[in-house]
């Protein structure tokens, strides 16, 4: 339910061409070789005609797509960046990057993840782009710099990037020279040589000058062209070109001061006036002038302005929005600051009224700030912090906040309490006391908790609005809980949450769902795991209702880990479907979350010995594509392939691929209960190589004395199994008895928590040490509750896992009559586990969308060029996406690459309904 | 705005920045105050008081968006003045 902010399309908008323009085909020349580099870089300072020259550019290369962005100090916060960006991709190749741009939407997307997918997306984009980023000087994010770095080196080779700014970015620009990555203007380039300036005097100025008049000119000017339209503009009807040269030339003023005062005498009054007044504004429209100036007439005004070419740029076509050219406008304002000190805050006022009308908070509290009404401008703050938050503009808020003096945010509860979300967001917690203990001391001071006595009741009590009350207490309430959780303090978390809900408004299903699912993670994280589920269930409950469904299927996860845990098969893979449900609901099966749900029933179905089916699900995640994936899933799916790998005997294969989950983990907000290392500990244990087992455990300073926790239990249940291994190996006692004590406590512990799943699993550990002890009876009667516990949700590889000798046990459990007809499905199921044919291997890192395209094109009997025409590339380009897609299959021939395709079942399209994998044909 | 790390402690300090061309004592109120004296070489010096070093770098700046091409920027110590030229 995020609202899109709107986007100021004035940004997106490629500047006009002007009339009159000298052709400067040296710099053009220089920019064409930007397209055999991944950064162009025009840097020099305000009026050496960087833009000018890159809209010429641009407008004589008719074939290039382009996209434009003009930067202004807004875009420091990295959504709006980002979200700006990819709009101008879009404004070049309608619909580009809708993956990373649905990603920005989403509350936990990463820009990281953003970034990788916009790569991703890039690369599927038409031959020669080129974006450009216009002052880009205004960017003092460092996150960005790092991003927009990270953009740069990953660029695919038809992307070309220009930055024009008037200072070097703080990017590793001179890594990239000197590899010659890097194509520059700078200014002594972009400087008017003496022919250059006659060409623009005379050719497009109509000055009719000699060449001795221009040649001082360009000298005194030193090519600066924004001197130099000065100059023009100075002399144009003039009587006497000379006098007015040798009088500039032979003067040492700042060229602009000199300049602008000849070119403002020169105005009629009315105009010098709106020109002064209206320097305040960053952009102009003409009823903003009008607001401004206090009389009618700005959009003739602005109009008449353009034609007489007193520096005014336009922004749109249809004429509506200017803005002055950035040095003519810091002359003017310096002029108003002086000559008018006393009129500047009023103006700055009617600007903030005129923008706060007409929604745009940013620039209203600008200008309340800058005419220093402080008030104003945290009313303002105050008004806009919803809709902020909703669009996670994260960065403009606090920087918002930042800039409100502190005396005005005394007695302004919502500002305190939105100041330490802003703050705590970035997961940071300097300040944050400071201002929730401000909010918690007005709310104490109008709505006394119920222990205060009354009489210690302030005086402004009783008008306060019992809505505001509740919204602050909330708000509070949420920012403790997240202060707590950040802080690791499990307790805190919980008793915050539970006050939260407590005081939020019964429709507030936002609030209501995060307060729930912090205590549905505070209980999972203590193993109290009926509680954690009822708290999560209502967590879904209330974010379905807000509308936040990808957040419904984080907690899908959620649920579905804790039935698992609690052995309730049937019931998790229910999850996982209502969960594909509401992806197939609400927009489209990519939905992010959805392709988690797909790795959650691979899980199970391998679980169940379906082992085919688990790996279509692994297929159709892969095939929704990452941006249908939580952060988390990366690693999920490394893991479930690996363990699809145990199950089919390669086990070789399932160590690299948990070497590669370990290696993209993200961590989420739940427990660790399945630690990768530990199951690459199992995998070791199978392979034989106790030693390395023995050394994870010895690093994990694991013990059989340990006192045992739930979040520990896979580990110690891992290290019991090691200690079982070594006495099959050694004959030696200890270990035996060791795991035969550690078997027994955590099976208590896990009883006693209600995860029948691991109950299951220590049945069938204890099983087989009892056997190791020689008392068949004792094995056989665990087995036998095992048996009973797990046939009813269909498990398989729990028992089948353990291999020949627990599968005489199981025929001798059968003999007694215990559950022959599962028993018999388990010992068949074991049967060709042994000596199976070797699985084919899933493809190390998912393909993009455009590497499937070629994939499946590979599987036709079109050629290189016949594909590439069908994908509108170039063979270039197709032979990038080829060899990218031979390495992530790891094969090396296009035969290899279809058969590849054809086992991981990559050449069939996802069914829009289910999202699972259907025929192509 | 941006953090330092390091440096000197963030008390106010006087600084002269130095740069070429005349500029119109005008400039006086743009330059958050600085006071502005020209010289007989053609140069402009911008002189006052300075909060801290990101107040430096907004100034800074201010001369970047000018074009004006820069000379100097000295840390003026009230009793003993010292140049650091840039």
């Amino acid at each position: 339910m995020v609202v899109t902010a709107p986007l100021l399309t004035t940004k997106l908008h490629v500047p006009r061409r002007r009339r009159g323009l000298v052709a400067r085909p040296r710099l053009s020349e220089r920019l064409d070789r930007g397209g055999d580099v991944a950064l162009t870089l025009v840097s020099a300072p305000a009026g050496f005609g960087k833009t000018t020259l890159l809209t010429e550019w641009l407008a004589t290369a008719d074939r290039r797509s382009t996209a434009w962005l003009s930067l202004d100090d807004r875009d420091n916060d990295p959504n709006t960046f980002w979200t700006y960006l990819i709009a101008a991709l879009q404004t070049a190749v309608p619909g580009v990057a809708a993956g990373a741009f649905a990603l920005l939407r989403e509350p936990h997307a990463s820009l990281d993840e953003v970034l990788a997918t916009l790569v991703n997306e890039l690369d599927a984009a038409p031959d020669d782009l080129v974006v450009v980023l216009d002052d880009y000087h205004a960017i003092a994010t460092p996150e960005i710099h790092e991003r927009m770095a990270f953009l740069v080196e990953h660029l695919p080779p038809h992307v070309h990037l220009v930055i024009a700014t008037r200072a070097d970015p703080a990017l590793p620009v001179a890594r990239w020279r000197g590899r010659g990555e890097l194509v520059e203007v700078r200014a002594d380039e972009l400087r008017f040589t003496a022919e250059e300036a006659a060409a623009y005097l005379n050719e497009a100025m109509g000055l009719a000058l000699t060449a001795e008049h221009s040649a001082a000119l360009e000298a005194r000017t030193e090519g600066w062209i924004a001197a130099l339209q000065l100059a023009a503009l100075s002399m144009q009807g003039r009587d006497d070109p000379a006098g007015f040269i040798a009088g500039f030339a032979g003067d040492d003023r700042y060229i602009v001061d000199y300049l602008a005062e000849e070119v403002l005498q020169r105005q009629p009054d009315d105009v010098q006036h709106f020109l002064l007044r209206t320097s305040i504004l960053n952009r102009l429209t003409g009823p903003l002038c009008d607001a401004v100036v206090g009389r009618d007439g700005g959009r003739p005004m602005l109009a008449g302005l353009e034609r007489a070419n007193l520096f005014l740029v336009p922004l749109d076509d249809r004429r509506s929005w200017y803005r002055y050219h950035h040095l003519f406008a810091d002359v003017l304002h310096a002029r108003l600051l002086a000559e008018q000190p006393d009129r500047v805050s009023e103006l700055h006022r009617r600007a903030s009224g005129w923008h706060a009308e007409h929604g745009e908070p940013s620039e209203a509290i600008r200008h309340a700030l800058a005419g220093g009404d402080a008030e104003r401008a945290a009313d303002l703050v105050e008004r806009a912090m919803p809709s902020a938050r909703q669009n996670r503009h994260d960065t403009t808020l606090r920087h918002w906040f930042k800039q409100l003096p502190e005396h005005v945010l005394r007695n302004r509860p919502v500002l305190r309490a939105g100041y330490a979300g802003a703050i705590l967001v970035h997961g940071e917690l300097d300040g944050v006391e400071e201002h929730l203990r401000d909010a918690e001391r007005w709310l104490d001071s109008v709505a006394p908790a119920d222990a205060a006595p009354p009489d210690t009741t302030p005086a402004a009590t009783g008008a306060e609005d019992p809505a505001l009350v509740r919204a602050v207490r909330s708000q509070v309430a949420v920012y403790r809980a997240a202060q707590a959780r950040i802080t690791g303090d499990l307790a805190g978390t919980m008793t915050h949450a539970q006050r939260l809900l407590n005081f939020a408004d019964p429709h507030d299903h936002l609030v209501r769902g995060s307060a729930a699912g912090l205590l549905g993670l505070a209980h999972w994280s203590s193993g109290e795991l009926t509680a954690a589920y009822r708290w999560w269930s209502d967590s879904r409950a209330q974010l379905e209702w807000a509308g936040h469904h990808s957040d419904t299927l984080g907690v899908s996860l959620a649920l579905a880990d804790i039935r698992i845990a609690q052995g309730r098969l049937g019931d998790a893979m229910a999850t996982y479907q209502d969960g594909l449900a509401v992806a197939a609901r609400h927009g489209s099966h990519t939905l992010r979350g959805a392709a988690d749900m797909h790795v959650g029933l691979s899980e199970l179905c391998r679980e169940r010995n379906e082992l085919e089916t688990a790996r279509e699900h692994l297929a159709a995640s892969t095939q929704l594509g990452e941006h249908a994936g939580l952060p988390q899933n990366r690693h999920r799916w490394r893991v479930a392939m690996a363990r699809l790998r145990e199950a089919e005997g390669d086990l070789d294969g399932a160590v690299e691929l948990l070497d590669e989950a370990e290696r993209c983990f993200v961590s989420d907000m739940f427990p660790d209960v399945r630690p990768i290392a530990a199951l690459r500990a199992r995998v070791w244990l199978a392979q034989g190589q106790l030693g390395k087992a023995f050394d994870w455990t010895r690093q994990g300073g694991l013990d059989p004395a340990d006192d045992l926790s739930y979040l520990r239990e896979f580990e110690h249940v891992t290290l019991a199994r090691a200690l079982l291994a070594e006495h099959a190996t050694s004959g030696d006692r200890t270990p035996l008895q060791q795991a035969t004590g550690l078997l027994d406590r955590l099976l208590a512990a896990a009883r006693d928590g209600g995860r029948a799943g691991t109950v299951i699993e220590l049945l069938v550990l204890r099983a087989l040490a009892h056997q190791h002890q020689g008392d068949v009876p004792g094995a056989l009667g665990a087995l036998e509750r095992a048996l009973q516990l797990a046939e009813p949700e269909g498990y398989v590889r729990i028992f089948v896992d353990e291999g020949p000798p627990l599968a005489a046990l199981l025929q001798a459990c059968a003999r007694q009559g215990a559950a022959p007809g599962y028993v018999r499905r388990l010992v068949s199921a074991g049967a060709p586990a042994g000596g199976g044919i070797p699985a084919p291997r899933g493809p190390v890192e998912p393909l993009s969308a455009r590497e499937l395209e070629v994939l499946r094109l590979l599987a036709t009997d079109l050629d290189g060029p016949g594909i590439a025409r069908e994908l509108f590339v170039s063979l270039n380009t197709l032979r990038t996406h080829t060899k990218n897609l031979y390495a992530k299959l790891g094969v090396n021939s296009r035969r290899a690459a279809v058969r590849r395709g054809e086992e991981l079942n990559l050449l069939a399209r996802p069914d829009p309904r289910s999202g699972r994998a259907v025929a192509d044909r | 705005m941006t953090k330092t790390t390091g440096g000197p402690p963030p008390s106010p300090s006087r600084y002269e920045i130095r740069l070429r061309g005349r500029l119109d004592p005008r400039w006086t109120a743009w330059f958050d105050g600085m006071t502005l004296t020209t010289a007989d070489d053609g140069t402009t010096a911008l002189r006052g008081p300075v909060t801290d070093q990101a107040a430096l770098h907004g100034l800074l700046q201010k001369v970047r968006d000018l074009g004006l091409p820069l000379l100097s920027v000295t840390p003026l110590d009230a009793e003993h003045p010292r140049t650091v030229t840039t």
